[in-house]
């Protein structure tokens, strides 16, 4: 008698053919189908329409492929300025908030019965609208009224005009862009230190290191994975700043139009200017920007992690 | 340096780990901390090296009071169960680090390193992380790193207890060679009474927090304080023959023996008349019967498992005529016999 084998689901002699991949496809078809009309379909799209010359968005018409609007970005004083603006900002807001953040994170992970406490205080900010945030800090940075120029009096300084001074203003944007790239920082940060084996800091402590030399020895390098992780996750969030700039000037790119970012360009390409074949060419340079940056960091990364 | 622990006492909430333990670590010497789990005998460690506060009572090494002195300022080295080697280290960096946070030049601190790393042979794997050693050259690693800051004590935490039968055997001997080199006064907590009596120059044994006895190992094995220290150690375990005191003899599995005994307890008292293997003479002078259950041939000596009364006991004998199933008689030599009572334990002879 021959026993036939019991199938499964899992049957690895099954063969893979159209009709045993149909039920998986069936269940994977509501994502895909969502994923490849929202994600998929306008990246290909951006792309294609950033070589479109003279495209028109409602009639479809354009006069033929070339790099016109690729010329037209990357010689724009404008877009320069807004790039600049991004890569200024980045360069400020990733290192002070993974900083800041690092020390708000080590002093959450001290076990303490306000831990709990600070823990969801830190996360609010996350789950909080950036808009309605960014009206908070206009009015904390308001000239006349806001708590920074009262703080300011009372210690003697002269009142700062911070969001109306090109100057300031740009201090101004860094200082709210630090503020709301932290709680996701610290978040990550604490579960990187929460992973670290308390055994080592003891080890450390008893090898006769102070406090200070068992963080920069120990805690930092152990950390480093994660801290190379939230730094990349931070550098793409900062070159997409936008939120944080439209609501704290009220819709517009800073003073005297000083304030432009990448995003914002193409934004204003796109929804004022009705520019689709610029802006599209503006977001394909932000994403080759991005993806350089993102690989260099793995690179970084993967040479860090190497125990 | 000698290590003196006066009253020493940690609580954890109602629980007490360490119960009023009082030793006196002589210089130089290898003293191990042996109990079943859960004895305090890691707690003891802790408190030592400053880890863990004492919640009473006082450490000195030499003379100086260091009850409060934090760990990073006693001077200690340590190695824990698993090592706990920097994983991001290399072996190098490792050995050299208590060096480094000293602010040790980065020269001198090789050349110091060097030496006690070819103590130790692990030249080869000077550039290797952590993550790419055996257990055993981990272990070295990490015996390295506590020795090269030349430590007041030296502490291990169950140092063998991850390595295999063979490497156990020769890295308990390396240690006991580089103690002896170094001559560092050494704490060594261990579970296991072959390797405490193997490496050490005395034993402290704990139960339940509390010191049962702390001695050579001859004094332990040849005098223990009371049962559970004649149980804990030796190999194999001490026979215990449990009976009653019937005012005239002791009587156990229904037969009665007379034992050499001056000692005034009432009829009725429960003892336990122990020996070791080595200590039951076999078919030369009665005391109880037994029969034969199994023979072991072990070198010169066969070992014999008799069975009396639901208990079974363990001799050593050099006759040869003694077979499966025979009926024997057995008597104690005068070494290695002891009588407890049993509820509290305590030693009568």
């Amino acid at each position: 008698m021959i026993l036939k084998k019991k199938r499964t689901n899992f049957d690895v002699d099954e063969k893979i053919t159209f009709k045993t991949l149909l039920k998986p496809f069936l269940y994977l078809l509501p994502f895909i189908i969502s994923i490849s009309i929202f994600t998929i379909y306008p990246f290909f799209n951006a792309f294609l329409i950033s070589f479109k010359e003279n495209y028109k968005a409602l009639s479809g018409i354009f006069s033929g492929f070339g790099l016109a609007n690729y010329e037209y970005v990357l010689t724009n004083e404008t877009f320069l300025l807004a790039l600049k603006n991004t890569v200024t900002y980045v360069l400020w807001v990733v290192p002070i908030s993974t900083a800041l953040s690092l020390l708000v994170a080590v002093m959450l992970n001290r076990k303490s019965k306000l831990q709990a406490f600070f823990q969801t205080a830190y996360f609010l900010p996350l789950v909080t609208s950036a808009i309605a945030v960014g009206l908070v800090w206009r009015w904390l940075f308001n000239f006349d009224y806001g708590v920074i120029n009262f703080v300011l009096s009372q210690v003697g300084a002269d009142a700062i005009n911070w969001l109306n001074n090109p100057t300031y203003a740009k201090v101004a944007l860094i200082v709210y862009g630090i503020w709301s790239m932290m709680p996701f920082t610290i978040i990550l940060l604490l579960a990187g230190l929460q992973n670290i084996n308390e055994q080592y800091l003891i080890a450390a402590k008893v090898d006769g290191s102070k406090p200070t030399q068992i963080f920069a020895y120990i805690t930092v390098p152990l950390l480093a994975p994660t801290i190379g992780l939230t730094m990349i996750v931070n550098m793409i969030t900062g070159f997409k700043v936008f939120n944080e700039l439209f609501a704290l000037f009220n819709g517009t790119p800073g003073p005297a139009y000083s304030l432009y970012t990448v995003i914002y360009f193409m934004y204003e390409q796109f929804y004022v200017k009705y520019r689709l074949g610029t802006a599209a060419a503006s977001a394909i340079v932000l994403f080759f920007i991005v993806m350089i940056l993102t690989l260099l960091q793995l690179y970084m990364q993967r040479k860090w992690k190497n125990y | 340096m000698k290590v003196i622990i006066k009253d020493l006492t940690k609580k954890f909430g109602d629980f007490t780990a360490v119960d009023h333990v009082n030793a006196e670590f002589a210089d130089g010497k290898l003293i191990s901390l042996l109990g079943p789990s859960g004895c305090g005998k890691t707690t003891i460690l802790n408190m030592l090296s400053g880890i863990l506060p004492s919640s009473n009572g006082k450490i000195y090494f030499d003379n100086e009071d260091v009850t409060d002195l934090p760990a990073d300022k006693r001077g200690v080295g340590l190695v824990f169960q698993n090592y706990a080697l920097y994983p991001h280290m290399t072996v190098l960096e490792n050995v050299c680090f208590p060096l480094r946070i000293k602010g040790v030049p980065k020269k001198e601190r090789i050349e110091r390193a060097m030496k006690f790393i070819n103590m130790v042979h692990i030249e080869e794997y000077l550039d290797r992380k952590p993550a790419e050693l055996s257990g055993g050259q981990q272990q070295r690693v990490a015996i390295t790193r506590a020795l090269i800051k030349k430590p007041r004590l030296l502490l291990l935490d169950e140092p063998l207890s991850n390595l295999d039968a063979k490497l156990r055997v020769e890295m308990r001997e390396e240690i006991r060679r580089l103690q002896k080199e170094s001559g560092v006064t050494t704490v060594f907590v261990t579970h296991d009474q072959e390797e405490a009596s193997s490496i050490s120059d005395s034993i402290m044994l704990l139960k339940r927090g509390v010191k049962q006895q702390f001695g050579t190992v001859d004094e332990l094995c040849d005098n223990p304080i009371n049962l559970f220290t004649a149980d804990f150690l030796g190999s194999p375990t001490i026979n215990q023959i449990h009976g009653v005191w019937d005012g005239k003899g002791f009587v156990a599995d229904g037969q009665t023996a007379n034992i050499p005994f001056n000692v005034n307890i009432n009829k009725g008292t429960r003892l336990v008349y122990a020996s070791r293997a080595e200590a039951l003479k076999l078919n030369q002078d009665k005391k109880f019967d037994a029969e034969v259950l199994e023979r072991y041939k072990t070198g010169k000596d066969t070992l014999v498992l008799l069975k009396f009364g639901a208990g079974s006991l363990r001799a050593y004998t050099e006759d040869r005529t003694i077979q499966v199933g025979n009926t024997v008689s057995i008597g104690m030599k005068d070494m290695g016999v002891f009588l407890f009572e049993e509820e509290s334990g305590s030693r009568l002879l």
